[in-house]
C-alpha cells in the first residue's frame, strides 16, 4: 500500500501537480544546476570551506574529501537532498547554517560539478524537496 | 596656526598619548629577565615557562595559595576576548608578570597577567619588523597572514595555534604557513621568521616549538596527503632563525625501517604528522616528541600492513644534532585512526626516569626515557580494538577487527578516541595522573584514495557515533590514575566531555573544563568538587598557573572550535547542549584579599 502511494506521489510529481511550475529532472545525471551557479558555488568554496576541505576538495584529517572515490564512497546511494541538509545544518563547522540557504545550493552545485555531474540551464533553487529523490548515483 | 603646524599639534599630541601609554606599560616591561636554559629547568616558582608549565610536562603548579579549603572562594579578577578566526586552544605562557598568550591565525598577545591589560600583540602581516630583520626580505606570499594563507592546501582552515615558547628575550611561534617566527617579548614586533616547508604542499603547524639545550624543536603537520617528501622535526638556532637539522618521521625506503612501509615508493608514505608538542630532559639531553597514525589510516586503504616506522611512535632525538637516539612504536600498523602523537610525562618512578604517555586508545605507557624500553602499560579497559600484552607491551589486533573497505566495523573508542591533545596532568602530592577522557564509540566504514601525488588523505569514513556502553549518557570523564601502578583512584563524568587539559597544583587541586562552559577545581586526593564556574563558550584550551606579587592566579581558557570532540560528538551524541558559535577567550581567577591572608 505504501509502495503504491509513493508510485501515486511521484507519477503525480512529474506530471506537474504537485505544485512545482515545471517539470523535474529524475536523475542527477540530467543536469540540475547551472553554471553560472556553480561559478558562484566556487568562489563561495573558496571563500568558506577551503580551508578545512582544501581548495582541490581532498580534504584533509579533520575534513573529508569531496572529489572523486572518495565523495562517492560517501555519497553514492544517497540523495542531494541529504547533502544539501548536511551543508546547511552543518558547515562550515565553526559557524554551522551562517551562509544564506542558496549560497549553499551554490556550494552544493560547485561539488557536483567537481565531480562531473552535468549542469543544465536551471538553477538549483533553496527549498528544492524533489532534491530528496535524487540520488546521487554513478553514470 | 596653519595646517602644517595644525597637523604638527595634532601628532605630537598624539605622541603624547602613546607617550604615556608607553610610560605606563614600560613598567611591565622592563621587569622583563631574559631566559635562560637554566631558568628553563629551574623556573622561579610562580613562572608558567613551558607549554605544560616544566619541560617535563607535569602540568602542575607548585604554587598553593589556592587550596582545598579556599578554592570556593576563587573569583574572576580579569578576563580578555580572543580573536574568534578559528578554533582556541590556548596554552599560554607566564614570565615576569607577562602573560603571552597564543591565538588563532598566529595572533600573540603580552598582557599584564596581574590585571588583563594589554601589553603588545603580534599580528602575522600586520605587526612590523624589527630593523634588521629577515621578515622585511621575504615576500608576502612566504610570510604569515592573519588571514588563510591563499598558499595553504588545507588544514589550516581551523587556525590553531596552540603553544608557544620563550628563551632570551624572545616568544617562539609556529605558523599556518609552515614558518618559525621569533618576536621579540619586550616589543611584540617581528625579529625573524623562517620559512620550514611550502604551505602549497598541505604543510603547516598547530604545535608551537619548545627549547631544548639552546635549540628551538619544533614537529610539522599536515603530511597526509601524497607527495615527494614527508613529515619531520626540526631543530632551529633561536637567535638567527638558521635550520640547523632535519629529521624525517617516516621512514624513507633506504633508511633503517624502510621496509616497514613494504614496497611503497617514498611518495606514499604519508603520516607521521608531529602535531603536539613534546618535552625535554636535560640530563639525558633528549627530546621526546610524538607522532601520529600512518595515513591513509586504514591498512588496506595505504597499501601495507607493515609497521610503518616512524609513525605513532615516541622518538627520542637529540636537541643538538636530531640524531634518533630511539624510538618506541606503541601501534605498529595502526589501521583505525588511533593517535599516539600525545605529551610525553616525564617522571621519576623508584628513580627509573620514565616517560609517560596516552594515546587514542586509552592505554597509559611507560617507557624508560635513557633507553627507550618498556617498561609497562595500562589499558584503561574502554576500547575492543586490539589485546595488550602487559609484560611485553606488544599489541595484537583483535580477530575481525582489521578494516576492509566497505566493511562496517564497530569498536571503541571512536576516531575522536578517548584521549586527545587535551593533555593529562601529574601531581606528584598524590603521585596520580589526571586524564581527560572522551567516551564514545563508532561505526566506521573505511573507504578508498586514489593512490596519486595530491591524492591521498585520512581516506574516507562513513561513521555513525554512539554513547560507550560501560558510560551511561556521560561523554566525558576525568580519569585518575595512581602513578606507577595504573590503578583507578577516581573518576568523575560528565554528560559534556571534558574539554580543556588538566592541571594539578600543590594546592591539593586538579582543574579542568567541559564542552558546557564550565570549569571545575576539584580535590585531586579525593575527587570531590569544590568550584566551579560558567565561562564565555565551551571551555578548552591549557589552564595554567601562576604568581605576582603575592597572589597566585589560575588562567582558564575558553574557545570555539576544536574537532572532533568539541565539534561533532556533543552534537551528534548531546544535542541538548548549546554553545554560541564565538567566544575565544581567557579567565583568570584568584582568591579575595581576605581569603589569601586566612
Amino acid at each position: 500500500m505504501r509502495k503504491l502511494a509513493a508510485i501515486l506521489i511521484i507519477t503525480l510529481w512529474h506530471a506537474g501537480i504537485s505544485g512545482s511550475s515545471a517539470q523535474q529532472p529524475a536523475s542527477i545525471w540530467d543536469g540540475i544546476y547551472s553554471d553560472a551557479q556553480a561559478e558562484r558555488g566556487a568562489a563561495a568554496y573558496s571563500a568558506r570551506c577551503a580551508s578545512c576541505h582544501a581548495v582541490d576538495l581532498r580534504g584533509n584529517s579533520n575534513a573529508p574529501g569531496l572529489l572523486g572515490v572518495g565523495f562517492m564512497f560517501l555519497w553514492e546511494g544517497r540523495s542531494v537532498g541529504e547533502l544539501f541538509t548536511k551543508l546547511r545544518t552543518e558547515m562550515p563547522s565553526d559557524q554551522p547554517g551562517s551562509l544564506p540557504a542558496q549560497t549553499y545550493m551554490d556550494i552544493l552545485s560547485f561539488i557536483l560539478r567537481s565531480n562531473q555531474f552535468p549542469s543544465s540551464e536551471k538553477e538549483l533553487t533553496a527549498g528544492a524537496d524533489w532534491l530528496n529523490s535524487v540520488l546521487i548515483t554513478p553514470k | 596656526m596653519n595646517k602644517s603646524a595644525l597637523v604638527r599639534s595634532s601628532v605630537a599630541c598624539v605622541g603624547c598619548s602613546l607617550l604615556f601609554l608607553q610610560l605606563n606599560l614600560s613598567a611591565q616591561i622592563e621587569e622583563f629577565t631574559d631566559i635562560g636554559d637554566s631558568e628553563l629547568q629551574n623556573p622561579a616558582q610562580g613562572e608558567w615557562l613551558h607549554w605544560r608549565g616544566g619541560q617535563n610536562a607535569w602540568g602542575y603548579s607548585e604554587l598553593e595559595q589556592i587550596n582545598t579549603s579556599n578554592v570556593g572562594q576563587l573569583q574572576l579578577v580579569w578576563s580578555w576576548a580572543m580573536d574568534d578566526s578559528g578554533a582556541g586552544e590556548a596554552a599560554p605562557l607566564v614570565h615576569a608578570g607577562m602573560m603571552f598568550l597564543p591565538g588563532p591565525r598566529g595572533v600573540i598577545q603580552a598582557l599584564n597577567a596581574a590585571n588583563g591589560d594589554l601589553l603588545w600583540e603580534y599580528r602575522p602581516g600586520i605587526t612590523p619588523a624589527m630593523e634588521g630583520s629577515n621578515a622585511v626580505a621575504l615576500g608576502a606570499e612566504q610570510l604569515g597572514d592573519a588571514l588563510m594563507p591563499a598558499t595553504a592546501f588545507a588544514g589550516v582552515g581551523r587556525g590553531v595555534q596552540k603553544n608557544i615558547a620563550i628563551y632570551g628575550d624572545r616568544i617562539f611561534a609556529a605558523t599556518e604557513n609552515a614558518s618559525i617566527v621569533a618576536i621579540d617579548a619586550r616589543s611584540g614586533l617581528l625579529a625573524w621568521e623562517t620559512p620550514v616547508a611550502d604551505p602549497a604542499l598541505g604543510y603547516y603547524y598547530v604545535a608551537g616549538p619548545i627549547v631544548a639545550n639552546g635549540v628551538l624543536v619544533t614537529g610539522i603537520n599536515g603530511c597526509e596527503r601524497y607527495k615527494e617528501d614527508v613529515c619531520f622535526i626540526t631543530g632551529h638556532d633561536p637567535a638567527s632563525g638558521e635550520e640547523l637539522w632535519r629529521t624525517s618521521t617516516v621512514a624513507r625506503p633506504d633508511d633503517p625501517g624502510g621496509d616497514s612501509w613494504g614496497d611503497l615508493p617514498l611518495h606514499l608514505r604519508a603520516g607521521g604528522d608531529a602535531w603536539v608538542a613534546g618535552s625535554y630532559d636535560p640530563v639525558t639531553n633528549l627530546v621526546y616528541w610524538g607522532t601520529a597514525q600512518a595515513k591513509p589510516w586504514a591498512r588496506v586503504v595505504r597499501g601495507t600492513d607493515g609497521e610503518a616506522l616512524y609513525t605513532n611512535s615516541t622518538l627520542a632525538l637529540n636537541p643538538n644534532t636530531g640524531v634518533m637516539e630511539w624510538y618506541y612504536q606503541h601501534l605498529p600498523g595502526e589501521t583505525h585512526d588511533m593517535d599516539e602523537v600525545f605529551e610525553s610525562v616525564l617522571i621519576d618512578v623508584d628513580g627509573r626516569p620514565s616517560l609517560f604517555k596516552m594515546g587514542k586508545l586509552g592505554i597509559l605507557w611507560q617507557l624508560d626515557r635513557v633507553s627507550g624500553e618498556y617498561i609497562k602499560a595500562t589499558d584503561i579497559g574502554y576500547q575492543n580494538l586490539v589485546n595488550l600484552n602487559p609484560v611485553t607491551g606488544k599489541v595484537v589486533y583483535k580477530d575481525g577487527m582489521l578494516p576492509r573497505i566497505g566493511k562496517q566495523l564497530d569498536f571503541c573508542p571512536s576516531t575522536s578516541g578517548l584521549k586527545s591533545w587535551r593533555a593529562m596532568a601529574y601531581s606528584p602530592q598524590t603521585s596520580a595522573m589526571y586524564i581527560p577522557i572522551a567516551l564514545n564509540c563508532e561505526l566506521a566504514t573505511f573507504g578508498p584514495v586514489e593512490q596519486v601525488l595530491g591524492g591521498g588523505g585520512t581516506g574516507p569514513v562513513r561513521r555513525v557515533n554512539y554513547p560507550h556502553p560501560d558510560a551511561g549518557d556521560n561523554l566525558g570523564e576525568l580519569l585518575v590514575l595512581d602513578i606507577p601502578s595504573g590503578e583507578v583512584k577516581w573518576r568523575y563524568r560528565s554528560r559534556a566531555p571534558l574539554n580543556t587539559a588538566a592541571l594539578t597544583t600543590a594546592g591539593s587541586l586538579v582543574f579542568i573544563g567541559d564542552w558546557n562552559r564550565y570549569m571545575y577545581a576539584f580535590d585531586a586526593d579525593t575527587g570531590e568538587k569544590l568550584w566551579q564556574t560558567r565561562v564565555s563558550t565551551s571551555a578548552q584550551g591549557f589552564p595554567v598557573s601562576y604568581m605576582i606579587d603575592g597572589v597566585q592566579y589560575v588562567a582558564l581558557p575558553a574557545g570555539n572550535g576544536g574537532a572532533s570532540w568539541a565539534a561533532l560528538l556533543p552534537r551528534e551524541l548531546a544535542p541538548e547542549l548549546t554553545r554560541p558559535r564565538s567566544g575565544n577567550s581567557m579567565h583568570v581567577f584568584a582568591l579575595p584579599t581576605q581569603a589569601r591572608q586566612d
